[in-house]
């Protein structure tokens, strides 16, 4: 179920929000990549195709690429161009750096080598945010102040999660920097003013690099899912920066106490969960603050047979993963919670009910007792 | 129909068995058709007096959709019907794909129904052994090989490989080994070597083509020996190998050589080949 290398690089470059991303491919794995990032932001079309066909492979792409590169300048008003190199030029050989140094001296224009079979969705989108790295200019440092590493335009609530951890830190008089990588191309170059890099999931090589090359250290936090989650997050902070705060006295606990019966009711369901990194930190908040019981947990770069065959065996009530897993849910009769890329039957257009920190915690909580509540058909044949 | 393709090491001398068999065969009135799957396309070149447009020449000019089937099939000596893949420049694409949606234009555009062939003779590259040149060894598209070899230890080498991509086919029942053909224009000319390879592999060997300065002669003025000398021994050796193939039912699944077993019929080539230097140097 993994993506693959082209996808990674895909939704890294495309956060880039004044950046146009090329996809040197077939037009199958530009809708692919392109659908979801626009499923809930539908006037965000910053991505062109060259569109290999037949004759491309036959001949070469690299005509296709030059006609791409000079209609993309000519259509967009971009602060950056990049080339995500898919399957089929990475299987002929097509010379992408060739072609882009034939028509244009520019600086913004990059290229990734990304074809989907060489590497995980993971390792594409480590390496276009070492790509982007390069872009990066050094500035003085700018204290309390971080970027925040390992999002993706097109996660589901990124942008309600974002504004959450920033009000979080922003109680503890820390300033968000960039979002790597949903920022301009003017807050990527500055992201090394950052006092800290946190890296919540991925993007651990950029992190690297940007400790050796602009002397930005970081630490690695998991997603803050539910209170307790959130309270890790914020104590990892400020023990880096060396901040007095009690998370505690941020927490609550009002939203919870309203519900606490329908809480009680679902205490002990047994669910099945599948993701990538969000998998772990969602799963300790399903375990450890709702009471569920974890009957399966599994991640996308494994493998996904096993895991439906494992779910089918076991006494799950409800699942937790991405629009994938809707066909298993409604072949077991049993409601499915969303959480994780991809998501294409529910869209996400407010960036105020956030999954992420304190606030979403109580969101979360809501939406599982809804998605549980709603389910009715599995009681009607009870019935 | 009766289809078969003869693959062998680059410049061993498949157009020049290609183009003779196929011209010899249409003698008696035969619908005979050659497709040459090779990106440097002269394997009809000796039929027709000239290169031709290639398949994928047309597939770019005019796209798939408007091509036509007289675009890319021409009409050589003895009413031979003629076709060339053709391929991209070196260095870039994909050579083999180009192979394959040769083939696949060929079949969209009726070229093997509607022309009523009573022989298919594809002429394939057999050094670059990807999917692509592997393509009339799949889906059934012929009915058997004929590899073309000298002794030379690479021509061997190629033709042993070929023989790996024609076992994986056969194991599924799609194409076989008709036969090998044997060669003599090398630096050793001796039978016995390729007999003794094409019982390694379980083969026959259909034909051993005799040094005659005819075929270079024909070659130079872009004809087939068929043409040029029809009335000459060596036409007649084509004319027979041509028959032999076409009347052939002796088809096997080869049992591919290991490298040590290469490495002795090297050896007997070096020994040869010493044993011609030193006569050469007595005299």
């Amino acid at each position: 179920m993994d993506g693959g290398r082209f996808f990674g690089a895909f939704r890294a470059f495309s956060g880039i929000t004044d950046a146009v991303v090329l996809s040197h491919a077939p037009v199958g794995c530009n809708w692919g990549t392109g659908i979801f990032n626009n499923f809930s932001n539908q006037p965000d079309i910053r991505h062109a195709c060259t569109v290999v066909h037949e004759r491309e492979i036959v001949f070469g792409g690299e005509e296709a690429l030059k006609k791409a590169l000079a209609l993309a300048d000519e259509i967009y008003d971009r602060s950056l161009l990049v080339v995500i190199s898919g399957d089929v030029p990475s299987i002929i050989g097509d010379d992408v750096q060739a072609v882009i140094d034939s028509v244009s001296s520019d600086e913004d224009v990059l290229w990734l080598e990304a074809a989907g079979y060489s590497g995980s969705m993971r390792d594409g989108y480590e390496d276009a945010l070492l790509k982007l790295g390069s872009l990066m200019k050094e500035r003085g440092v700018v204290e309390r102040s971080v970027n925040l590493i390992g999002f993706c335009p097109d996660d589901f609530k990124v942008h309600a999660d974002i504004k959450e951890i920033t009000r979080i830190m922003e109680d503890l008089g820390v300033k968000l920097n960039c979002t790597l990588s949903i920022c301009s191309f003017e807050e990527l170059r500055a992201a090394p003013a950052a006092e800290l890099n946190v890296v919540l999931g991925q993007g651990t090589k950029l992190a690297q690099y940007m400790k050796k090359e602009f002397g930005v250290p970081y630490i690695e936090a998991d997603y803050p899912y539910g209170l307790e989650g959130s309270i890790k997050f914020v104590d990892a902070l400020c023990e880096k920066l060396d901040i007095k705060h009690d998370a505690e006295n941020s927490l609550d606990l009002e939203p919870f106490k309203r519900a606490f019966l329908h809480l009680h009711e679902i205490y002990g369901t047994t669910v099945s969960i599948i993701g990538d990194f969000h998998c772990t930190p969602m799963a300790n908040f399903l375990e450890g603050e709702l009471g569920f019981e974890i009957e399966v947990q599994s991640y996308f770069d494994r493998d996904y047979h096993s895991f439906e065959e494992d779910v089918r065996k076991s006494c799950t009530m409800m699942l937790f993963g991405s629009s994938f897993e809707r066909g298993l849910a409604k072949e077991l009769g049993i409601p499915i919670m969303r959480f994780v890329y991809p998501i294409f039957d529910q869209i996400c257009i407010c960036d105020y009910a956030p999954y992420a920190g304190f606030r979403g915690a109580a969101f979360l909580t809501e939406s599982i007792i809804n998605a549980v509540m709603g389910f009715d058909h599995k009681l009607k044949n009870i019935v | 129909m009766r289809r078969f393709c003869v693959y062998g090491k680059g410049g061993i001398g498949k157009s020049t068995m290609v183009s003779n068999m196929a011209a010899a065969l249409a003698e008696n009135g035969s619908r005979v058709m050659v497709v040459g799957c090779d990106p440097k396309a002269d394997s009809t070149r000796n039929l027709i007096g000239s290169r031709i447009p290639t398949i994928l020449d047309a597939f770019r000019e005019k796209g798939p959709g408007n091509m036509k089937l007289e675009d890319i099939v021409f009409v050589g000596f003895n009413s031979v019907y003629c076709a060339e893949s053709g391929g991209p420049e070196p260095g870039v694409g994909c050579a083999g794909r180009g192979v394959i949606t040769a083939a696949e234009m060929l079949d969209r555009l009726g070229a093997f129904d509607d022309l009523n062939l009573d022989v298919l003779i594809y002429d394939v590259l057999g050094d670059v052994v990807c999917g692509g040149f592997a393509m009339p060894l799949k889906n059934g598209l012929v009915d058997d090989v004929y590899i073309v070899t000298t002794c030379d230890s690479m021509s061997i080498y190629a033709a042993n490989n070929i023989c790996k991509g024609i076992k994986r086919f056969a194991v599924r029942g799609e194409v076989f080994l008709g036969g090998i053909i044997y060669n003599g224009r090398s630096s050793v000319d001796e039978p016995s070597i390729v007999d003794g390879f094409a019982e390694r592999l379980g083969a026959q060997v259909v034909g051993r083509v005799p040094m005659s300065d005819l075929i270079p002669m024909s070659e130079i003025r872009h004809k087939t020996v068929i043409e040029y000398a029809p009335d000459s021994d060596t036409a007649e050796f084509f004319r027979n190998l041509g028959r032999s193939i076409v009347r052939n039912e002796n088809k096997v699944v080869p049992e591919p050589l290991s490298d040590e077993e290469l490495n002795e019929i090297n050896r007997e080539v070096e020994e040869l080949f010493r044993e011609k230097t030193l006569a050469g140097q007595a005299q």
